[in-house]
């Protein structure tokens, strides 16, 4: 792929699809994340016998009139959200039923048809069935919801996925916006999904030691980012997707842009496969911010990756601090997963998405549950309630991944 | 339930084939169902009954041709 060169086109955000724990309209999802409102809730998980309460952040949606019956036989819950998020999208693109063969669609997700691994393994391995369902490969792999959406929408320019943890969809976004800016693609269809909020996988992440544990205060209480009490992640579910559009297409159909996207860097932290890294993420902020173009100063708001693990959200504010040195102290940094979770694959993308409605709406979503700050985490964290930020240019979006892939996204609001 | 009832019973609610259309006649391209829905039905129509319908006999026209031999199956279990 050819360096971008001077004559490098620019790249606009023109639509943005959900189906998150805060419901499926951008500006509503917004709305409530400015207010501090938690998705996070208690939710009986497992089996009868080795049940327990987990604290989760399910994300609701109803694939009706979107997604005809016979197709979400052949459709893992995963495949389904991001085929419903991609609808919306185009819709709120105003490309619904456009001819979209020119274009990509670039995905991210960390497990697949998770939920069908595990029905299928209960059938095969428990009830001892004779045979597996003929549709498990096509509905576990972790590229059948992109090829999903390509063959609803008639995509024909490439249909990738990218499995990179917890920084998948944001690579998704990124790769999708080089392509357009190098000229390959006009228009691309990126983002994320995620949906492994069924019992073999949540018991899995329970053994890694990294959940929450729920709060006095309550289930909704029990993700706190940067926070003096925080105790671990929250695991969400949900997919998010944005429509890219290079300038000539968008201003051929008259299109107005939520945001403009300008920068992408990545680094390996070549590390540890679960510990996170202060020069890797550091090395992936200033290879984002020269990829953009922009000074440290121009940025005024990071959407944090900090998912509220005791190790990881001080590391991070270390990461932005090597970055911006003096500027750090002038800039907001939020973990919205305070309130929606950690979506892992689909994480990039949602928070990408949110970032994307901070720089259109010049408002700067909250880090919920934030009383007593970490002393280590002492950047201005904007606790509780959004804010108003009419001089908001230029934000970011951070994504860490076990495995050490960092991944972060510049986006700039329209004049 | 007789075979041919489950089998409409899935199509219905599983597939959203119209009552109407469902027929022993049928094609299964009349009905909308591809290869890989054929084999899917099967596998419930399977575990339901109880049977196991070896690969080499999935290999269908019409609706009526699927109940026979999932009949087939169904009354060597019961001999």
């Amino acid at each position: 792929m050819p360096e971008p060169s001077s004559a490098a086109r620019r790249v606009f955000v023109t639509g943005i699809g959900l189906v998150s724990p805060h419901g499926g309209d951008p500006a509503q999802v917004f709305a409530r994340l400015c207010c501090g409102e938690s998705a996070i809730r208690k939710i009986r998980s497992g089996s009868a016998e080795f049940g327990s309460d987990v604290l989760m952040a399910r994300a609701e949606f109803d694939p009706a009139g979107v997604i005809a019956k016979p197709q979400l036989v052949f459709m893992d819950r995963v495949a389904q959200m991001a085929a419903l998020a991609a609808h919306r999208a185009l819709e709120a693109a105003g490309l619904l039923g456009a001819d979209l063969s020119a274009a990509g669609v670039h995905l991210g997700c960390g497990l697949g048809g998770s939920q069908t691994i595990e029905d299928s393994y209960q059938q095969y391995f428990v009830r001892r069935t004779r045979k597996m369902k003929p549709t498990i490969v096509p509905m576990v792999m972790p590229n059948a919801a992109a090829g999903h959406i390509s063959m609803r929408h008639g995509v024909k320019g490439e249909t990738l996925t990218y499995s990179i943890a917890c920084s998948s969809s944001a690579v998704a976004i990124g790769e999708a916006f080089h392509r357009i800016r190098t000229g390959r693609l006009e228009r691309q269809i990126a983002g994320g999904t995620e949906a492994l909020l069924n019992d073999g996988s949540v018991v899995a992440w329970e053994a890694l030691t990294v959940l929450a544990k729920e709060h006095p205060d309550g289930a909704q209480a029990s993700c706190r980012p940067f926070s003096k009490d925080r105790t671990g992640l929250v695991l969400g579910e949900g997919a998010a997707i944005l429509i890219l559009e290079s300038e000539a297409a968008l201003s051929a159909r008259g299109a107005k842009p939520l945001a403009e996207v300008i920068g992408y860097g990545l680094s390996s932290d070549a590390h540890n496969l679960t510990q996170p890294s202060a020069d890797g993420q550091a090395r992936a902020l200033n290879a984002a911010l020269k990829d953009a173009g922009v000074a440290r100063e121009d940025v005024g708001y990071v959407n944090a990756h900090a998912t509220a693990t005791p190790a990881g959200d001080k590391i991070e504010i270390e990461a932005l601090k090597r970055t911006f040195g003096a500027h750090a102290a002038r800039l907001a940094v939020s973990s919205t997963k305070s309130m929606h979770g950690h979506l892992l694959g689909a994480a990039g993308a949602l928070e990408f998405a949110i970032t994307v409605l901070a720089l259109a709406n010049r408002r700067i979503p909250p880090t919920a549950n934030l009383g007593v700050p970490d002393p280590e985490c002492d950047l201005d964290c904007v606790p509780n309630q959004g804010r108003d930020a009419p001089n908001l240019r230029v934000a970011a979006s951070n994504s860490f991944a076990f495995g050490g892939s960092n991944a972060v996204l510049v986006a700039r609001a329209v004049e | 339930m007789s075979s041919f009832d489950f089998i409409r019973k899935l199509l219905i609610e599983k597939f959203d084939v119209k009552p109407e259309v469902i027929r022993p006649e049928a094609t299964l391209a009349d009905l909308g169902i591809d290869s890989l829905s054929v084999v899917e039905i099967v596998f419930d129509v399977s575990d339901h009954f109880g049977i196991d319908i070896p690969d080499e006999r999935l290999k269908f026209n019409t609706l009526g041709e699927v109940v026979a031999v999932v009949d087939e199956f169904v009354s060597a279990k019961g001999a």
